[in-house]
């Protein structure tokens, strides 16, 4: 008895385990569970070696992809706990003279939320996982805390401002030449230089990262001498935007500390971006002071190059700029709402509260809708699915969406009235369009009556009698998918849905974890997504229809992975318009394009804009520093938390509120 | 049987219990006939408090009964607060200005505050502070700024066809007063709205029928099966009890959200309905029952009235039904208690992830919950979003709790 019970055993635990394997083998959105550390990490290897082995195009695409990695504020943390071995006290923390960092003296500190959700995982700018987000995040809103870039955007009025450089760009002929500062330093005191300038387009290309793709539209870029760069345009690929769009985006990183570290693991890529990077050097006004698994801190460089008269002509006000690690959003908001942080920069429902109960607390707008909008999370419908490739059908779930409930409930007002177009709500962008042009096209939303007739009026009509439409046979049942825990946007997707309950569509939602989300969405195993393409850009609103619509003659359908266009849209008269524009200069001719082009992404609705929302949630606590930028205070310094774009130039004006 | 029916129901501590459930239920079964519309309709905004709220074109449509009432006094004893007016007089003192402000009393001279305080307040005088201090002085500017005007206001339409592009439609003055029950368009929300905007109310009796629902199947389901594989294992033994223990074990061992999970991702979502994810939970919550009982079957197994029922000739069920099963209920109701209100927990974790019934389908407790959760409604002060919710799951075990514990006074020979 004994003996077979034994026997018995061991043949369950088999059976058992086997069953385990089929189950999770069988499909892939199982680890839409609690993934484990362990396959997490896989993943984001398994991703990075995929995004390796395929070409440049594909690079384009992460960027946006680590664009909006970061954009949606509210994302809950990811609760992977320490990424990495290389974050206990140790070897990330540079030793710096300075204040004890459990201790920092609160009036020499300025301390942010929403920007960090776990422990610093590596200080290598090359690799494409790194999470230090107040460091390397790179768009139009470059983060310039660390590394620099050589221009500034600012949103608010679209222009650049030099920062590395050196006064504005010439272009000649397609010829780019750039001075540097004769200022501009590394942390360490060697000069900033020409050579740098051109190491960091070419280590970026060679290492395939998310900035990769810049190079592609460059035929040469060399230093003419010490602080002199010329870039030359590629003519066969001729695009001035995508040659612009860097000029704000990319960090310059140090020829002979990041490119000693290259030439170390001789060519060996994954090597490369796998170094930690002890010892970083950049050339912004903070280095890292203090890592650990509750906080990290940067420390002011007293020695910068921008107190130069040239540049700001002094240092920023904080000696030290300090992040702690909230468990979730509500964490973050309550540290906040305590003074205990600063510079907020996640999404807070009713922010008027907090004014109203009397804390020293703003916006950057004080009326509604207190931030400035610059993106637009749509839903984007894979239109390679049954059902969803009818455009009828998209355009039906367009009109019925109630967008100002979204508006008020779930963006908490946060947001401008949505009319839909491939142009944000600012007056920039809108001016590029025919507005009026658009309007016959336009659906003002809730019209769950006009949308239901069209359905019939199609043939698409609920033939057995469940309540649910079908279309050439197939019911019209989707899910709607977004990350987890991004409070507005899943809020907001429950509201998409429904609206598809009262056309008699079935959505379903569906927040899986963050990794899943972005793996379905590029690989096109999902329905309905929220998508969010470029933010506020020098070079929108074509690079946001580019990211929209732009299939490169149908290319997008046969790949394995894309990285922008996901919903796998494909027009040719559309590619051609996108084509066109960069190399166009005639404004009349340019509203013509785009206004086109708008009405074709109206008329077959690959995606549907839902809100405005602004590219960083900026808000602040005057509980010790004061003199934040505010609209309208005569010093332009747009709302991105003081360390993006232009808005860093905010660090230099703080004052104490009791000094 | 009927005795003890009897006895169960002297029972204070079960009546009681017995009596909020039924309440609770009764709530949910008739309140809904006096509701309009669905209780998932979207109809306010995030988090509008409790309260009646009334249409305000409909205030200006209703037939207006000038009455005799002191209005501005009161309006100003609303809208302005003892701080205000303290904060008015620190405007008036800080910025300098030459203005007879010292000796107003802020109780008693509101209304010369407030007079003063707009004659004079002017946006471009920069106090010194914090930003966020200056902008208190606007707000409040914008607050009370038509507050002493006795003219009323004027209506408009948008006309046009007249030269301003408006035409006067009506005046409301101050002595105007209209009947609440003339204004067609209200709507009574008594525990305000949650953060789509829907009545919370309305939505919570929803939900604590949908809670219940999936408590009570899949309690019973996780208890029934644990039942089942604890008395048979414990009582037959042998090769058998070796493999249900072994299954149970597997079971144990292997995190029930995780199979949860698995399960519920296998099920389409569109069948996924209260009545199936409540399966789906039950199906993987019994281990722990059947663990427990099996141990007290051990125990009991060789007492003398069973080997007596056992050598009077009585088969293993009825041996299983009379003599073993009436010793460990007390235990089992206890544990159904558990598995009822962990059901409705686990239920509301699935539909954060997406694996349970759907926000836009069903109001469970858990949804509601998370959602305030996730809007922060306890930091914006909406406890009207989440106290109630709260409020209910704790009634609801509290109810079953005391049933628990009167049955238990009922039947254990020891407390009798």
């Amino acid at each position: 008895m004994k003996r077979y019970g034994k026997l018995l055993s061991i043949l369950l635990a088999v059976l058992m385990f086997a069953g385990l394997l089929a189950a999770c083998g069988g499909s892939p959105a199982t680890t839409a569970a609690p993934t484990t550390k362990a396959t997490e990490a896989k993943k984001t290897e398994a991703e990075k070696t995929e995004a390796e082995k395929t070409e440049a195009e594909k690079t384009e695409a992460e960027k946006t992809e680590a664009e909006e990695t970061e954009a949606p504020a509210t994302e809950a943390p990811e609760t992977d706990a320490p990424e990495t071995e290389a974050d206990d006290d140790g070897p990330a923390t540079p030793d710096l003279e300075g204040d004890d960092p459990d201790q920092l003296p609160r009036k020499e500190t300025l301390y942010y939320n929403g920007r960090q959700w776990g422990p610093v995982n590596s200080m290598n700018p090359l690799s494409n996982s790194h999470n230090l987000n107040m460091f390397f995040e790179e768009s139009s809103l470059t983060t310039l805390l660390f590394y620099e870039s050589l221009y500034m955007y600012n949103q608010n009025d679209g222009l650049l401002y030099p920062l590395l450089a050196d006064g504005d760009y010439i272009e000649e002929d397609g010829v780019y030449t750039i001075k540097i500062k004769e200022a501009a330093r590394w942390s360490d005191g060697e000069p900033l230089t020409a050579e740098d300038v051109v190491f960091t387009y070419e280590v970026n290309a060679f290492c395939n990262t998310s900035q990769a793709v810049a190079m592609q539209y460059i035929s040469e870029i060399v230093a003419l001498d010490e602080k002199t760069v010329q870039i030359t345009a590629d003519k066969d690929n001729y695009n001035p935007l995508k040659i612009l769009e860097y000029f704000p985006q990319m960090h310059i990183y140090p020829k002979h500390q990041l490119g000693a570290l290259v030439d170390s693991y001789d060519g060996d890529i994954e090597a490369i971006k796998n170094d930690y990077n002890e010892g970083a050097i950049g050339s912004g006004p903070y280095k890292p002071y203090h890592f650990d698994n509750t906080k990290i801190v940067f420390i002011r460089d007293d020695n910068y190059w921008g107190q130069d008269e040239s540049m700001w002509g002094k240092l920023p006000a904080p000696k030290y700029i300090a992040h702690n690690i909230f468990s979730d959003n509500n964490a973050g908001s309550v540290a906040f709402q305590q003074g205990e942080v600063d510079m907020a920069q996640q999404f807070m429902p009713q922010v008027w509260k907090m004014w109203e109960d009397g804390l020293p607390v703003s916006t950057y707008l004080d009326e509604p809708p207190y931030y400035i909008g610059a993106q637009m999370p749509s839903a984007g419908f894979n239109v390679t699915r049954p059902g969803l490739d009818n455009a009828t059908v998209r355009r039906a779930l367009a009109m019925a969406i109630d967008y100002d409930q979204i508006g008020e409930a779930a963006m908490s007002g946060y947001t401008l009235p949505m009319v839909p177009a491939l142009v944000n709500c600012t007056e920039p962008e809108r001016a590029k369009v025919d507005m009026d042009a658009l309007k016959p096209l336009q659906w003002t939303g809730k019209q769950v009556d006009e949308a239901n007739a069209l359905l019939d009026e199609a043939g698409i009509v609920d033939t057995d009698g469940d309540g649910i439409r079908e279309v050439d046979g197939v019911k019209l049942e989707f899910q709607v998918e977004c990350p987890a825990g991004w409070t507005d946007w899943n809020a907001a997707l429950e509201i998409v849905a429904a609206a598809g309950k009262e056309l008699g569509m079935e959505l379903s939602t569906y927040f899986p974890e963050r990794t899943v989300y972005y793996d379905d969405i590029q690989t096109g195993n999902f329905d309905i997504a929220m998508i969010s393409y470029a933010s506020a850009s020098p070079i929108n609103p074509w690079l946001r229809s580019y990211q929209t619509l732009y299939s490169d003659g149908g290319a997008n359908l046969t790949a394995e992975r894309v990285f922008t266009n996901y919903s796998r849209y494909s027009n040719e008269r559309v590619d051609e318009l996108i084509d066109l524009i960069p190399t166009e200069t005639d404004e009349d001719k340019l509203i013509e394009y785009y206004t086109e082009l708008n009405e074709i992404y109206l008329t077959d609705v690959p995606t549907i804009p839902l809100m405005y929302r602004p590219s960083s949630f900026h808000t602040v606590n005057e509980s010790v520093w004061t003199n934040f930028p505010e609209a309208n205070d005569g010093r332009n310094i747009p709302p991105n938390i003081l360390a993006q774009g232009y808005s860093i130039a905010g660090l230099y004006d703080l004052e104490l509120v009791d000094p | 049987m009927k005795h003890r029916l009897r006895t169960t129901f002297q029972n204070t501590n079960f009546v009681v219990g017995f009596s909020i459930l039924v309440l609770l239920l009764l709530l949910t079964f008739v309140t809904p006939l006096f509701m309009q519309g669905s209780p998932l309709d979207m109809v306010g905004t995030l988090f509008n408090k409790p309260g009646n709220y009334v249409n305000r074109m409909g205030v200006i449509d209703a037939p207006k009964y000038p009455m005799s009432i002191e209005v501005a006094s009161i309006r100003l004893g609303a809208a302005v607060s003892n701080d205000e007016a303290k904060q008015m007089l620190e405007w008036l003192e800080k910025s300098e200005l030459d203005v007879e402000w010292k000796g107003l009393d802020p109780e008693k001279d509101r209304a010369a505050i407030v007079e003063l305080f707009l004659a004079n307040y002017d946006d471009s005088i920069r106090l010194p502070g914090t930003s966020a201090y200056r902008k208190g002085f606007t707000r409040l500017y914008n607050k009370v700024q038509n507050l002493l005007s006795a003219d009323g206001y004027v209506v408009h339409v948008a006309d046009p066809d007249s030269e301003s592009g408006y035409r006067e439609v009506g005046k409301i003055e101050s002595r105007d007063f209209t009947n609440v029950k003339d204004v067609p368009a209200r709507r009574f929300f008594l525990l305000g709205t949650d953060n789509f905007g829907r009545d919370v109310f309305h939505e919570l009796i929803s939900a604590i029928g949908n809670s219940l629902m999936v408590g009570l199947i899949a309690g019973s389901i996780a208890t029934t099966i644990g039942l089942l594989i604890g008395l048979t294992s414990g009582y037959v033994g042998g090769w058998l009890d070796n493999f249900l223990t072994f299954v149970t074990n597997m079971f144990t061992v292997i995190p029930s959200f995780v199979i949860l999970i698995l399960l519920s991702y296998s099920i389409s979502s569109s069948s996924r309905s209260i009545v199936v994810v409540a399966f789906v939970i039950g199906l993987t919550a019994w281990p722990w029952t059947a663990r427990s009982v099996r141990s007290q079957t051990l125990t009991l197994k060789n007492r003398d009235h069973v080997n007596i029922s056992r050598l009077s000739g009585f088969g293993t069920v009825r041996i299983i039904v009379t003599d073993i099963l009436p010793y460990v209920l007390s235990y089992v109701v206890m544990a159904y208690i558990l598995q009822i209100s962990s059901a409705i927990l686990a239920e509301a974790q699935l539909s954060m992830l997406g694996l349970g019934p759907s926000t836009t389908t069903h109001a469970t407790l858990g949804l509601m919950l998370s959602w305030s959760m996730q809007f922060q409604a306890p930091l914006s002060g909406a406890w009207w979003a989440f106290i109630p919710v709260v409020l209910s799951i704790a009634l609801i075990s509290f109810s079953m709790n005391l049933m628990n514990t009167g049955l238990d006074q009922v039947f254990n020979p020891t407390l009798r």
